[in-house]
């Protein structure tokens, strides 16, 4: 196949064509997103409940209120503590994962559709299983450890092991989406770097090193941004698992966000949480798009 | 090219058109469980005179299983009895009432009538788009002192009436007969005051079995501020002050609750899980609330009685109360009469009695709780839904503030810290103090 890369500039109707073809995307989009987004900006600068005819208008006083309040920050800490959990043990595994798969192991379709399952099983339906699970006085995890002599935690129901347990699930989750990415990364390796390599006498341990993690550096960068997105969305996990406890241990941002909005009918306040998370995302976003030089890394 | 446009055009105007059909179908069939709702008329639209037809009115309402059963069935009778009005029936769950209620206002296709948590009542009544009622009350000679004074409390606001109550519910004691007889305990004494309660929790739980002896409500949320209430109004506390400006928990009465939760759980008598532990026949005793009743008599695979929550020997009996109240949307005159005229009717001494002997809630009036009828049915068909009639007389009120699911979450937040053993029961009270302040100030 012959693709010519053009150079000549879009003909009118070449451009309306183009624009009538794009019309219900753009019409979409803009929708459910670009009007909700600054009906949003809209709605943090007041004070409302949602039913009242009255809308005060408050300027910035809702921002001013959280950022003041110890449960932003808590908020802010827990959330980014999940993140970090999320990001630093699933991207491994799942690179793990990936490479034993990939090195031609039997049962391979068998192994991938068994780390795949857990992206697509029910966040919520998953969430109350390992709330039976982890339960500090039923559970099964508690009754084996009882069992086999340990004292074990009261897991979500300790204010050191909550979010632990929470990030557990999180990364269980995550893995399985990582590795297929991963997986289609490698794929896209040529072999001649692993042969030559191996004429150079590279162990397997020194070629991961020094060829397959800098080759996957887009897809890892990649990995990592779209982790922190849906990590810093975090919700539903933690309304099953913890409801935001034990004290506040795992109170997420986006679980604050659904109180303020769902719970105390203040969408001023959702409102501005939401978009301090916007701000928060986007900038930790663009800088590691900076740092990380997305796809241009070159091999040396 | 130029043909193609039109085309295009056409074909991208089907695509988007479908769109906007398919996204705006489920919306409707959602609101709708078994009858499709027509969409509610706008005043604007129609001369508010000239009603050839029924007059149709929309009712919302959280009411499932049995109670929705009922309600349909009461909307049913009162439709044939009155043929200018059509009450339709709309079943909406508790956690989606409210956001949908906020969105239909709105949006404009609000419900002529509503039934709503109590606790929403404060919140609702200010945003004036519901009708205060004391002129039609007056109208239709409504005894309102009739009424538990605790029930009516949350419906004043500004010195109107914007709700009828409908339903209620209070909590008392629920224990399991056979967890007492394997524990050696005597199936017919259940506790009746706080030391009791306290030697039984610690002699029925066995950890080796995971049963624990007396339930906790230890998750944050209003499921512990409101179990927790029933222990500080028992020592003779109160939640908030009587101007609803302060905290007052914050006592030796607070204190003393949160001690006995604290205690129950240093000693054994119960360990920190999820709720539900009862039902699945893994605790001796919980407090849980008159719908259990009708719940745990059939489904419970196992004897169990109530008696009235134990209290203190130095304190006073209490429990906490919840329920439905009934309110009407602003539409025009002539609806809103119509709304009115179902509302009294649903509250009226005779269909409570029906409504009360179908559902097992609470009577909401005296006449109900001293009908003849009713007392004679609760004697034959279920007397362990007695202590909670008697409890009725003790039952208090969460303190009626607009912001008290946030001031309710505050508190429970740091009442847990005490539970998990993270923080001493006086840190939490002052901590917890201090929450509830900051957010009673605003």
């Amino acid at each position: 196949m012959n693709l010519r890369i053009r150079t000549h500039p879009y003909r009118r109707d070449e451009v309306s064509t183009a624009l009538i073809a794009l019309l219900p995307a753009i019409i979409v989009f803009g929708v459910f997103n670009i009007i909700p987004l600054g009906y949003t900006a809209y709605l943090s600068l007041l004070k409302w409940d949602g039913f009242s005819i009255e809308r005060q208008f408050v300027g910035f006083q809702n921002f001013l209120e959280l950022l003041s309040s110890t449960y932003l920050w808590n908020s802010l800490k827990a959330t980014i503590y999940y993140t970090l959990g999320v990001i630093g043990l699933s991207l491994p595994f799942g690179l793990l994962v990936a490479i034993l798969l990939n090195s031609g192991l039997k049962g391979q379709v068998a192994f991938r559709t068994l780390y795949f399952l857990p992206v697509v099983t029910s966040t919520v339906a998953a969430s109350m299983v390992w709330k039976l699970m982890l339960d500090p006085g039923s559970g099964y995890i508690n009754v084996i450890l009882r069992e086999i002599g340990f004292s074990p935690p009261a897991w979500l129901r300790d204010t050191h092991w909550a979010m632990p347990a929470v990030i557990l699930l999180g990364v269980w989750k995550r893995i399985g989406f990582n590795m297929v990415i991963y997986l289609a990364g490698l794929q896209s390796i040529p072999r001649e770097y692993y042969e030559a390599a191996r004429v150079d006498g590279a162990t397997s341990l020194a070629q991961i090193r020094y060829i397959t993690i800098p080759l996957l550096a887009p897809t890892t960068a990649l990995l990592i941004v779209m982790a922190m997105i849906d990590s810093f969305l975090l919700f539903d996990q933690v309304f099953v698992l913890t409801g935001g406890g034990p004290a506040g241990a795992t109170d997420v941002i986006g679980f604050l966000l659904y109180r303020y909005a769902f719970r105390y009918f203040d969408l001023g306040k959702a409102s501005a949480i939401a978009w301090i998370m916007f701000i928060f995302i986007a900038s930790v976003t663009l800088i590691q798009w900076r740092l990380s030089r997305f796809g241009t890394k070159e091999i040396a | 090219m130029s043909s193609l446009k039109p085309s295009l055009l056409l074909g991208n105007l089907i695509l988007l058109f479908t769109l906007i059909v398919s996204a705006c179908a489920p919306a409707t069939t959602v609101t709708s469980t078994a009858t499709p709702v027509p969409p509610t008329v706008s005043s604007s639209e129609t001369p508010p005179s000239v009603h050839t037809s029924p007059i149709e009115l929309t009712f919302w309402n959280y009411w499932d299983g049995k109670n929705g059963e009922t309600i349909q069935a009461l909307i049913d009778e009162y439709n044939t009895s009155h043929p200018e009005v059509k009450i339709k029936n709309v079943f909406i769950g508790w956690d989606e009432l409210l956001p949908k209620l906020q969105t239909a206002v709105a949006g404009g296709n609000k419900p002529d009538i509503a039934a709503v948590d109590l606790v929403w009542m404060p919140k609702l009544a200010k945003t004036g788009a519901i009708v205060p009622l004391n002129d039609y009350i007056r109208a239709s000679k409504v005894n309102l002192d009739d009424f538990y004074p605790s029930q009516l409390a949350v419906d004043r606001y500004d010195d109107q009436i914007f709700g009828m109550p409908v339903s209620t519910n209070n909590l008392e004691l629920f224990y399991n007969k056979d967890l007492f007889k394997a524990a050696g305990l005597d199936p017919n004494m259940p506790p009746k005051t706080w030391d009791e309660l306290f030697q039984i929790a610690k002699q029925c739980a066995n950890p080796a079995r995971g049963i624990v002896g007396m339930e906790l409500y230890t998750e944050p949320g209003e499921g512990l501020t409101w179990q927790f209430q029933v222990y500080l109004w028992q020592s003779g506390g109160e939640f908030l002050s009587k101007d609803l400006n302060s905290a007052a928990f914050n006592s030796p009465a607070g204190e003393k609750a949160l001690r006995f939760w604290v205690d129950l759980i240093k000693e054994g008598g119960y360990q920190i899980s999820s709720w539900g532990l009862f039902g699945q026949g893994k605790s001796c005793m919980v407090m849980d609330g008159s719908w259990m009743v009708g719940i745990w008599a059939e489904s419970a695979p196992f004897d169990w009685g109530t008696a009235l929550m134990p209290y203190p020997t130095d304190g006073q009996p209490a429990t906490n109360m919840g329920g439905e109240h009934v309110i009407i949307f602003h539409t025009d005159e002539v609806r809103q009469k119509a709304a009115w005229d179902f509302v009294n009717w649903l509250t009226s001494t005779e269909t409570q009695v029906k409504w009360d002997m179908a559902t097992g809630f609470m009577p909401i009036r005296d006449t109900v709780a001293s009908s003849p009828e009713y007392l004679l049915w609760l004697e034959k068909t279920e007397p362990r839904l007695k202590p909670f009639v008697e409890g009725q007389k003790y039952a208090h009120n969460r303190p009626p503030v607009p912001n008290y699911p946030e001031i309710s979450d505050a508190f429970s937040r740091e009442i847990e810290r005490a539970l998990i053993g993270e923080v001493s029961v006086k840190d939490a009270l002052q901590t917890a103090e201090t929450a509830v302040n900051a957010l009673l100030q605003k």
